[in-house]
């Protein structure tokens, strides 16, 4: 019963041939992507094409032909960095390569002549991915890494690592010391806190330099999906980024903006070794230990403009839909002693969008706070005021009160478009005679008019006083004159 | 001057010489005997019988699956090995060794992918392999035992995977293994329904063993590390040796008995009636199917080199698939893990996102009771069906083939049902948000959907009569079940795990 042989296991060396051939196809394709068409040896064989061309002795003609084609990194211990950008560009520490086109380029403005590859790497100013070694993973937008290549025109943001960009010359960080200036002059310290001083409106910004675009609500960023196109699409509109954004649009020019942004870049609390540290860097950190004498008109220039701009005339504000209170005003400060005005800095307005400025919230020493109580002073001294009538009867006060004040003060006192007068600060702060005289003669350049020529009688102020004062809370010591 | 002589002639065949040393027979053999004795004199090949089968060389029986569990094994086994030489397991240095062995370790971005890619391979050719057991009946006596075998392998593999995912320490890894950890936790939301677990904390208890802490951090991943390079791959290997053991003395691969019967190949001939010339010894006295009295055993071949190419066959083609694959796609390797900047959506590994998405239920449900109840049930397979009939024959016949067909589309249809009213009109916490937590890890779209499926395999039982129909039943709606849970829990799933049709809908931020 012998039949002639059928191979059983034919289909299986057919399955077994074709994918060995595959196996072996693959791992040659593989091989040669790696030793023989990757990127960065094109790149080094061309080199040592231009080092063959340039060399003009026989010492550096034998050198171009020794010129070895391998991976060169660059590794600083200190900072923990392997950078392997020189692997493609090898010329950037020849200046005989001022001539050639990237990546082969000398780099620019001889910046290495001061800060050697060696010591200082690639990406502690530039950014990026250094153990990358394609340009797209090396620069690493559109790809899993959290500091991407930054621009050349923003690189200036990491200078401040290690040196006080405003005593760099102009040319190497002027645009940094531009931002620095702006933060000031446009009062953003009004509401952000930096180094533990500012307002609490908006967030702190002591690491937005080493914030991720995963940190960022980008949700209506346009351009590259990167935190310094969104700070820079912000600085142009924050409301069309984060909606309902109580951030005004702040007045800058293109430059500004850039200079804005690159300050922003710059902030990052990360430590760097002390042997990096520039003398000016050292020398930035003493004065913030040994402050001058604080400057009244420039603390209020940078946390109080930014609401209450010049405080001369009562300002509306859009964003936070109420009238600022014109602090500056002389009607308003002969009415307040300088007890009143600083504690009302220092606690601020509760409630209100008034923040406190005292040491343990917006970051101001008691000196800084005398300062610009001394600033706003300038307006006119403290007048004596005449006493204030006697409190009279909560009810008819409160009667009186709905009619009058509460369409600006609000019926419950919380303000409306008015200060709140509510608020324990005020309670406490504020003495009966400095109501009384406020109800009589109202506020020059506000809205707030003057009772008496509206024929309030003494005895309706009295009355108005003890209505006030039903919102004194329980255990205050109140200032009487 | 002879001894000179006798030196250049043995120094001329030392080729010849260590090749026929080599193999004990001396050459490549010419005989079924010589192919017996390479088969069993051969400490490798000594493991799998001399004679196998036609039946069990079948590609349409077996895809060759087991085989290429092996072979991916193997595979992961190597390139794992070479992973390990530059890996440093530590939070501080992980990501950076990775980063090194992407760009500038020799092969080493390729040797990454081939293990992914294998990784990927094995978790899908265990699910598909233990379908195929299941429909063809192969778990039935005297196999029962190497089923609950071949469920423990699932179970390990499945626990390499996910032990080997937190390694990279990245986005990925850490918000995956932050996600996998939690579900370890999820019978707290039982303890804390009953306001028990100031004194009896399973889930905090089963998530510190895990994580050896109370998140995932440096204790995290030098335990997941040691689990994935020795303890879980001594425990697989010793598993699947069993496994194979069991497979060869219950009698090689399930086949139908009662088919036609195939030719012996006996000395490169086909032959049907198998002509004894040997004289047998009595070794033992067994009980069973195996051992084959008065009758010839008709249908083999002989493993040398039949059976052995077919394995050459399966080895080649993992190889070649991961090959491709690893050579196209990179594994993927996200910023570096930043326990300040949560993934949305956070999720697991893909195996795992039928699981998330009933963890978004009910965690302990979806973690701990639904996968309980299906591995029990699983286990209990084949000691609950013993019908013998049909073993090795796909679906069992015509009216398995039917149960099947309809199962799996009212599987399919129940649960595409049940998650498009979830997705629609969302489930109790949104009608009555004061409900009890217990009522909802007790009545949610994962308990209603294992309901309907146990519902729909006790119809078929009462329609059929048969436990075997009824098994079919199950098993299928399970499948189609976890087919397409997994695909929503990858696919449609998005930030805050909303649905979306695509993930190019999704939000960037």
């Amino acid at each position: 019963m012998a039949q002639p042989a059928s191979d059983p296991s034919k289909a299986y060396k057919w399955v077994a041939l074709v994918c060995s051939l595959v196996c072996l196809v693959f791992l040659a394709a593989a091989a040669i992507r790696e030793n023989v068409t990757a990127d960065w040896r094109r790149y080094q064989q061309a080199y040592r094409e231009i080092l063959k061309a340039k060399a003009a002795d026989t010492a550096s003609r034998r050198a171009a032909e020794a010129f070895r084609v391998e991976i060169r990194q660059v590794t600083v211990v200190s900072t923990k960095t392997v950078d392997r950008c020189v692997t493609c560009h090898t010329g950037i520490d020849d200046p005989r390569m001022a001539d050639q086109p990237n990546p082969y380029k000398t780099h620019p403005k001889g910046l290495l002549k001061i800060h050697p590859t060696e010591k200082f790497g690639c990406t502690v100013c530039h950014q990026g991915q250094g153990a990358a070694l394609t340009f797209e993973e090396a620069k690493g937008e559109d790809y899993f890494w959290d500091y991407p290549l930054i621009p050349a025109a923003l690189t200036q943001a990491t200078c401040n690592q290690c040196h006080d960009p405003r005593r760099l010359p102009a040319e190497a960080a002027g645009k940094l010391a531009r931002g620095i200036k702006l933060y000031e002059e446009k009062g953003c310290a009004g509401c952000h806190k930096l180094g533990g001083k500012g307002g609490p409106q908006g967030p702190a910004l002591d690491n937005v330099g080493l914030k991720t675009k995963h940190q960022f609500v980008r949700t209506a960023l346009q351009g590259s999906q990167t935190t310094w196109s969104w700070l820079t699409e912000h600085f142009r509109n924050p409301g069309g980024i984060i909606t309902g954004s109580l951030m005004p649009v702040p007045a800058v020019t293109r430059a500004e903006n850039e200079a804005l942004t690159i300050y922003m870049l710059s902030l990052r609390q990360q430590p760097i070794p002390s042997e990096y540290q520039a003398p000016d860097k050292i020398e930035e950190q003493y004065a913030r230990l040994h402050p001058p004498e604080p400057d009244g008109a420039r603390l209020y220039r940078q946390y109080c403009a930014a609401c209450h701009d010049t405080a001369l005339s009562t300002r509306w504000d859009k964003l936070f839909q109420r009238f600022v209170p014109a602090i500056r005003n002389p009607a308003f400060l002969r009415t307040e002693d300088d007890e009143c005005l600083i504690t009302n800095i220092r606690e601020g307005r509760p409630g209100t969008r008034m923040p406190a400025w005292g040491a343990k919230a917006g970051g101001l020493g008691e000196p800084e706070l005398q300062a610009i109580v001394s600033y706003l002073r300038q307006g006119a001294p403290a007048a004596a005021l005449p006493p204030a009538p006697p409190r009279g009867s909560a009810e008819r006060g409160r009667r009186l009160f709905y009619q009058e004040c509460a369409g600006c003060h609000g019926p419950d006192g919380k303000g409306l478009v008015a200060p709140a007068l509510n608020n324990p600060v005020f309670q406490s702060a504020a003495t009966d005679a400095f109501i009384a005289q406020t109800i009589r003669l109202g506020r020059e350049n506000t809205p707030m008019p003057a009772f008496a020529r509206a024929g309030f009688e003494e005895s309706d102020i009295g009355d108005l006083l003890a209505f006030i004062r039903t919102w004194a809370p329980a255990v205050v010591t109140r200032r009487q004159p | 001057m002879r001894s000179t002589e006798e030196f250049v002639k043995n120094l001329k065949e030392v080729p010849r010489h260590l090749g026929e040393s080599m193999l004990r027979t001396g050459r490549l053999p010419q005989t079924d005997r010589e192919r017996s004795q390479s088969t069993f004199h051969n400490l490798f090949l000594h493991t799998q019988s001399v004679r196998v089968h036609r039946h069990s060389l079948r590609f349409a029986y077996t895809f060759g699956l087991g085989l290429i569990l092996v072979a991916s094994f193997v595979v992961l086994t190597i390139t794992g090995i070479l992973l390990m030489v530059y890996y440093k397991p530590s939070t501080e240095l992980a990501y950076q060794s990775v980063k090194d062995l992407h760009f500038v370790v020799p092969a080493g971005r390729f040797i990454r992918n081939i293990h992914r890619w294998a990784a990927h391979l094995m978790v899908a050719a265990v699910f598909l392999h233990m379908a195929r057991v299941f429909f063809t009946g192969s778990y039935k006596r005297p196999r029962e035992f190497n089923w609950l075998i071949g469920l423990t392998l699932l179970v390990v593999t499945l626990g390499l995977s996910f032990t080997g995912y937190l390694l990279p320490w990245d986005q990925l890894a850490y918000w995956a293994i932050t996600i996998g950890s939690n579900i370890a936790s999820s019978p707290r939301e039982v303890t804390d329904a009953l306001n028990i677990t100031r004194w009896f904390d399973v889930g905090g208890f089963q998530k510190q063993l895990l994580l050896g802490a109370n998140f995932v951090g440096e204790e995290a991943l030098i335990r997941f590390y040691v689990l994935h390079v020795a303890i879980l791959p001594l425990v697989i290997a010793a598993f699947m040796g069993v496994h194979m053991w069991r497979v060869r003395k219950d009698g090689g691969l399930s086949r139908d008995e009662s088919a036609e019967p195939l030719p012996a190949r006996v000395e490169g001939r086909d032959v049907h009636v198998f002509q004894p010339t040997k004289t047998y010894g009595l070794m033992a006295v067994i009980r069973g199917r195996t051992a084959v009295v008065n009758r010839a055993p008709e249908g083999t071949v002989s493993s040398w080199p039949h059976l052995l190419w077919a394995e050459i066959a399966a080895f080649t083609f993992t190889i070649a698939v991961t090959l491709v694959l690893g050579y196209f796609f990179d594994a993927p390797l996200k910023e570096v893990a930043n326990p300040a900047i949560p993934e949305n959506p956070a999720k697991a590994p893909w195996y795992f996102l039928g699981l998330q998405e009933l963890v978004s239920y009910s965690a302990f449900m979806g973690g701990v009771g639904i996968p309980t109840i299906v591995l029990i049930g699983l286990g209990l397979i084949p000691y609950l069906d013993r019908d013998p009939a049909a073993v090795g024959v796909w679906f069992g016949g015509r009216e398995g083939r039917r149960t099947f067909w309809l199962s799996a589309v009212f599987g399919l249809a129940s649960v595409i049902a049940l998650l498009a009213f979830t997705v629609n009109f969302g489930w109790l916490r949104a009608w009555f948000p004061t409900i009890p937590q217990i009522v909802i890890i007790a009545f949610n779209p994962g308990t209603v959907l294992v309901a309907v499926y146990m519902a729909w395999s006790l119809w078929t039982l009462r329609r059929s009569g048969s436990i075997r129909q009824s098994a079919i039943a199950l098993f299928t709606c399970f499948l189609a079940g976890f087919i397409v849970l997994t695909a929503m829990g990858s696919i449609f799933r998005g930030p805050n795990w909303h649905f979306y049709w695509w993930p190019s809908q999704w939000p960037v931020h």
